[in-house]
């Protein structure tokens, strides 16, 4: 009922574990597959260790959440074991989540994860906070297409995803990263934002700027994902943004999502969240009269007659 | 967003460790939750509560890095720190009747005060064993005392209370009285002699762990107790022994913020 396919990948069900959230170690791969997600994306790697951003670099806003972690991470070479550890733990397709500041960096995280085992890769060219990295590479379309025939020739054959920001021409590089050889898209990374402590009369995040996500951010994420959609039809889609119900899972899925990634939504109601939404999605099509939850993607675009 | 509390008063305990009361109208925490206490323009560390009554927020601040070390040195009596919180889950009180030995190591005698505090209030007590590398570094004496049945002592170097470390001390006391519960803080490899002293022996033990931090909430994965999956900010900070006991490298290492393992 659930089942879907993703450019190759079988999913139990649509709910992936967006990148950034608990993606760091085996142990918790596997509480995010007993909770019930279909598939389970690393934090982003990236060639060497970085040690992230100096605190604060979260915040709950009360509306949405911001963050400036700064693409922290082990690095490849040791976070390897770890992937190891995440294929031998779990069942669902770990996907991971790659990051660098030039394309041969890419190249390099893809070959590793490649050699032990990630069933998919996701091409972070999409970080809203960290210079030189992400999306930054993204805006710049020469490097971006480098970094995805690289990526594609390391992967041994799996399917790569392009994570996509809404930020900049995201349409175009759609287009140019197909011809490249992508497998899906991945939409949207978190938006740029700022906050402010009137009291301090300062940024609250070490970084000034973080990664705004959570239900408000939603509407842009949808916008996004439609327009994939209407531009390219049947390549699979992600659909990642403030979701947070299986009102707003099925939401992405009408837009045209052939899968849903959740993240935030962790921080207000748990790993509960995944076993939530697959609920009341069975329910749903049960009582709205669908076998199959493929049957609904993209359902939103049939013009009205 | 984190909420402005305005620093009402300041005392030297130690040479290393200040205890600032704060004016804190945020909701009440519990013994065993922490915060994330953050100094503008300077950086943003997790905290345990040493007190809490009406409004009156009591935080031990030890040196160790950066920030504490900012806090002792510049901030002042009506300067403000900022808090998010409280987070985790604390520490589950005593049953009625159970014999309660809290036993701290350092900083990590700050959250026991806030415990001792509570059983006094709902009618218990409590004794307490603190450990410290030598007199000059004790703290909170008087407040255990005033709160404790019985509190017994140990230095490194025995210049106050008994000669040894807190598992020698320990010992002792356990074969001397029958406790039902201990509730441990202090040092990780501290934290796991005991842990080792105590398993097996039907004792009940709950202990407060320390992780590098970052959201305080549970999303980021940055304070992961592995095999286990548990996040010391969100399943935690406090965990009874038979968590504690499948800890990987439980008082040898944890992740630093780059998610690497390192010596503690």
């Amino acid at each position: 009922m659930l089942q879907v396919e993703l450019a190759g990948l079988k999913l139990r069900n649509p709910l992936i574990l967006a990148s950034g959230i608990l993606g760091s170690s085996a142990s918790l791969a596997l509480r995010v597959e007993e909770a019930g997600a279909g598939a389970y994306t690393t934090k982003t790697i990236t060639r060497d260790p970085r040690p992230g951003y100096l605190n604060p670099s979260f915040i709950d806003l009360g509306i949405g959440y911001l963050n400036a972690i700064g693409l922290a991470n082990p690095g490849i070479d040791d976070f390897a074991e770890e992937l190891d550890l995440m294929k031998k733990a779990v069942r669902i397709p770990v996907i991971l989540s790659v990051g660098g500041g030039s394309p041969e960096e890419y190249e390099y995280v893809v070959k590793i994860g490649a050699e032990r085992g990630a069933d998919a890769f996701e091409l972070n060219l999409s970080c809203p906070h960290v210079k030189g990295m992400g999306a930054e590479l993204g805006e710049d379309l020469d490097v971006a297409l480098e970094i995805i025939r690289r990526a594609r020739a390391a992967s041994g054959g799996r399917p790569i995803f392009l994570k996509l920001s809404a930020h900049y021409n995201y349409l175009g590089l759609a287009e140019e990263a197909l011809k490249a050889g992508i497998s899906g898209f991945t939409a949207i990374n978190t938006l740029r934002g700022l906050a402010i402590d009137v009291y301090a009369r300062a940024p609250i995040l070490s970084n000034v700027y973080g990664g705004y996500s959570g239900p408000p951010i939603k509407p842009v994420a949808l916008r996004v994902v439609y327009e994939l959609y209407e531009n390219f039809g049947k390549v699979p889609i992600i659909g990642v943004g403030g979701v947070d119900s299986w009102v707003s899972a099925l939401e992405m899925v009408l837009a045209g999502a052939s899968a849903v990634g959740v993240g935030s939504a962790i921080a207000a109601n748990g790993f509960e969240i995944f076993g939530e939404i697959i609920e009341g999605l069975r329910k749903y099509l049960e009582t709205e009269g669908f076998r199959r939850i493929t049957e609904l993607v993209g359902l939103a675009h049939e013009r009205s007659v | 967003m984190h909420l402005a509390a305005r620093i009402e008063s300041i005392i030297n305990v130690t040479s290393t460790t200040k205890v600032y009361r704060l004016g804190y109208r945020g909701p009440s925490p519990g013994p065993g939750q922490f915060f994330m206490v953050w100094i503008p323009r300077v950086g943003e560390i997790p905290l345990s509560t040493a007190d809490y009554e009406d409004g009156e927020l009591l935080l031990a601040i030890t040196r160790r890095g950066r920030v504490t070390g900012y806090i002792h040195e510049n901030l002042r009596v009506g300067d403000r720190i900022y808090l998010r919180g409280p987070y985790g889950k604390g520490f589950n009180l005593p049953r009625g009747g159970d014999k309660t030995l809290l036993v701290g190591g350092g900083a990590g005698a700050a959250p026991l005060l806030f415990l001792a505090e509570t059983i006094r209030e709902r009618g218990g007590r409590c004794d307490a064993l603190l450990g410290f590398r030598s007199g000059d570094e004790a703290f909170f004496l008087e407040e255990f005392k005033r709160s404790c049945g019985s509190l017994f002592l140990a230095t490194d170097d025995g210049s106050m209370g008994s000669r040894g470390a807190i598992p020698d001390v320990l010992r002792q006391i356990l074969g001397e009285r029958g406790y039902d519960a201990i509730y441990l803080c202090g040092p990780e490899p501290m934290m796991a002699e005991v842990a080792d002293l105590v398993r097996g022996t039907g004792l009940r033990l709950e202990a407060s762990l320390e992780r590098y931090m970052r959201c305080g909430v549970g999303i980021c994965g940055t304070c992961v107790l592995d095999p286990l999956g548990l996040r010391v900010c969100r399943d935690g900070p406090v965990f009874p022994l038979e968590v504690i006991v499948r800890i990987d490298g439980f008082g040898r290492w944890w992740r630093g913020f780059d998610s690497r393992k390192t010596p503690i």
